[in-house]
């Protein structure tokens, strides 16, 4: 599992693929702050950077098929998926080295936003407390959505086609709560209830307020080992029914 | 030991390969001899344990591929037709990766990353990008992949292809070196490779197995069967009189005429060629017969090839084959490839 892992970190950063994404990060987050901090004239606004990510995942939803939409997909257009499966290694590992490798490049990019509250701590107050929380929150989440844009390129030898659906289940991960909360929706309180529960945003709203709930990382670490777990089955299917 | 029982695959309805059974034993060279789409890649890929089979079994030194796979594909090295390679990373980065996956301890890896490196030549391309490479080269940073770790058996999914001549007679001498220690299957589309390197072949076609025999009896069935290929030129009836006369002479298989009468006669020999060739030679100027050429022509291998695989049901022995080949009512051989293709 070791080497896949290690194999994977290197094809994001001897690349430029890595520095690529977590510079248009950057920028996102450069963009919701400088956004923020603008109103900040206005007596009833406060800013923190809690709800700074809150915003922020708005936008940065999107930039997360880019980063996994090779990850599957890359190995069966090269026939080196051939590699991985004749190793004495079994599917399991490979997905969870290449799952790892991915939420360390994640990670990493989330490092970078740090030196927003640094340098304001330097000339303000922040609450860190409230920042450390947010800072998980916003790291299982990335990692849900990893999972999922894995997953996705699980499905396909193009990673162009892996990047689109990956977009598509983005989007729907984030309209879920928008759909629940619909009047049309409210009217099957049943459903509504399921697609509430569904829902990953609410729970990220509950860390970016500062609190940390045990349902909500239990829902969240679920999720994940859901879609791996599907991503492994997905893996192992395609091999039986390979033409 | 590899043994293979009942092996059958298919893609939805189509049946790639069907029922095939054999065994790869230790230290031995085994030819995998079909035409494109034969289903050789196929039972590489489950033997390998890429691809699960519809049913049948595949076990290597006694653990089953689909029971126990980690175990048993310790055993394996495995160069597909394709060679997987990353082509962002370096050669020495590649093969590390590849060392890892097969868990060669990290004491030995440098060791045995510089064995295969120097084994297949790559030495000097170690520090670049695989992506930057040649066809050749990558097909040999394919084949150090499979050969990492030392693994007893290696299955080599068309090695030679994309080499150059020279590039060729290397990779078959790697090949037979590595019969000391390994048991090697290798599958091809060419019969002289097959022929060059292989202690057994099987002859393999729409997934089914035409033919298992070693080279060694291919050839023997050939000896004695040799063709005489003769330009004379005189009364047709009377040559044929005096060359049947001859004994060692089994039977005329075909007469073309070239010319006013100026005939090729392919003579079927039994025994020793040279002695019957010198036999008719003489019989023939004995009886002033004009004889312009004399050549005796080996039975080709490409032919018997041809004809295994097109044949319609299994044959036991390539002999069988040959002997059925060479009785002479079957007509010349050009015209049998030209009927086939």
């Amino acid at each position: 599992m070791f080497s896949i892992y290690k194999k994977e970190l290197q094809s994001y950063f001897y690349t430029p693929f890595a520095y690529v994404i977590a510079a248009a990060f950057m920028l996102i987050f450069t963009f919701v702050f400088n956004a923020a901090i603008a109103k900040i004239d206005s007596s009833t606004y406060q800013f923190s950077f809690a709800s700074n990510f809150y915003s922020v995942i708005f936008y940065f939803v999107f930039l997360i098929p880019v980063l996994t939409m090779r990850s599957y997909a890359d190995e069966r257009k090269f026939g080196t998926e051939v590699l991985l499966m004749t190793s004495p290694i079994n599917v399991f590992k490979i997905v969870m080295g290449k799952f790892l490798a991915t939420a360390t490049v994640f990670l990493f990019m989330i490092a970078g936003s740090a030196l927003f509250p640094i340098v304001t701590a330097l000339n303000g107050q922040v609450v860190v407390s409230q920042l450390i929380c947010a800072y998980i929150g916003f790291f299982l989440w990335g990692c849900m959505c990893i999972a999922i844009g894995m997953l996705i390129s699980s499905f396909t030898e193009n990673s162009i086609i892996a990047a689109i659906l990956g977009e598509i289940a983005m989007l729907a991960v984030m309209f879920i709560d928008d759909l629940s909360g619909t009047d049309f929706i409210a009217q099957f309180p049943a459903v509504q209830s399921v697609l509430y529960a569904f829902s990953a945003q609410p729970k990220f709203a509950y860390f970016s307020q500062g609190l940390m709930r045990l349902s909500d990382i239990v829902f969240f670490i679920s999720a994940i080992a859901v879609v791996i777990a599907w991503t492994v089955i997905s893996i192992e299917k395609r091999r039986w029914k390979r033409g | 030991m590899i043994k293979i029982e009942n092996l059958t695959k298919y893609y939805g309805s189509n049946r790639a390969v069907n029922h095939i059974s054999f065994e790869i034993n230790d230290n031995e060279i085994l030819g995998f001899l079909g035409p494109n789409g034969a289903g050789k890649s196929t039972t590489m890929n489950m033997i390998a344990g890429y691809l699960p089979m519809t049913s049948g079994s595949v076990s290597i030194c006694g653990v089953d591929i689909s029971q126990e796979p980690v175990r048993a594909k310790q055993n394996i090295g495995y160069l597909p037709e394709i060679p997987p390679v990353y082509p962002d990373m370096k050669v020495k980065e590649y093969l590390s990766f590849c060392a890892g996956l097969k868990r060669i301890p990290h004491s030995e890896r440098k060791k045995e990353i510089n064995r295969v490196t120097e084994l297949l030549k790559i030495t000097d391309v170690s520090s670049r990008l695989i992506k930057n490479l040649s066809k050749g080269y990558k097909q040999r940073v394919g084949f150090a992949q499979a050969l990492l770790g030392n693994p007893k058996f290696l299955i080599l999914d068309e090695p030679t292809v994309g080499l150059d001549p020279n590039q060729v007679i290397e990779v078959r001498n790697i090949i037979s070196d590595l019969k000391k220690e390994h048991s090697v299957i290798f599958s091809s589309h060419i019969l002289s490779e097959i022929s060059a390197v292989c202690d057994r072949v099987i002859i393999i076609n729409k997934g089914e197995i035409k033919a298992i025999d070693t080279i060694a009896n291919l050839e023997s069935s050939f000896k004695d069967r040799l063709i005489l290929n003769a330009k004379i030129s005189g009364k047709q009836e009377h040559i044929t009189s005096v060359i049947r006369a001859v004994s060692g002479v089994k039977h005329i298989v075909q007469v073309t005429p070239e010319g006013e009468s100026t005939y090729i006669f392919r003579i079927q020999l039994d025994g020793d060629a040279d002695t019957v060739r010198n036999d008719v030679m003489s019989a023939l100027i004995a009886n002033n017969i004009k004889l312009l050429e004399i050549f005796t022509e080996k039975p080709n291998l490409e032919d018997v090839f041809i004809k295994l695989v097109n044949q319609p049901s299994n044959r036991s022995s390539l002999h069988d084959l040959v002997e059925e080949m060479t009785a002479g009512d079957t007509g010349s051989d050009s015209e049998n490839r030209k009927e086939e293709q």
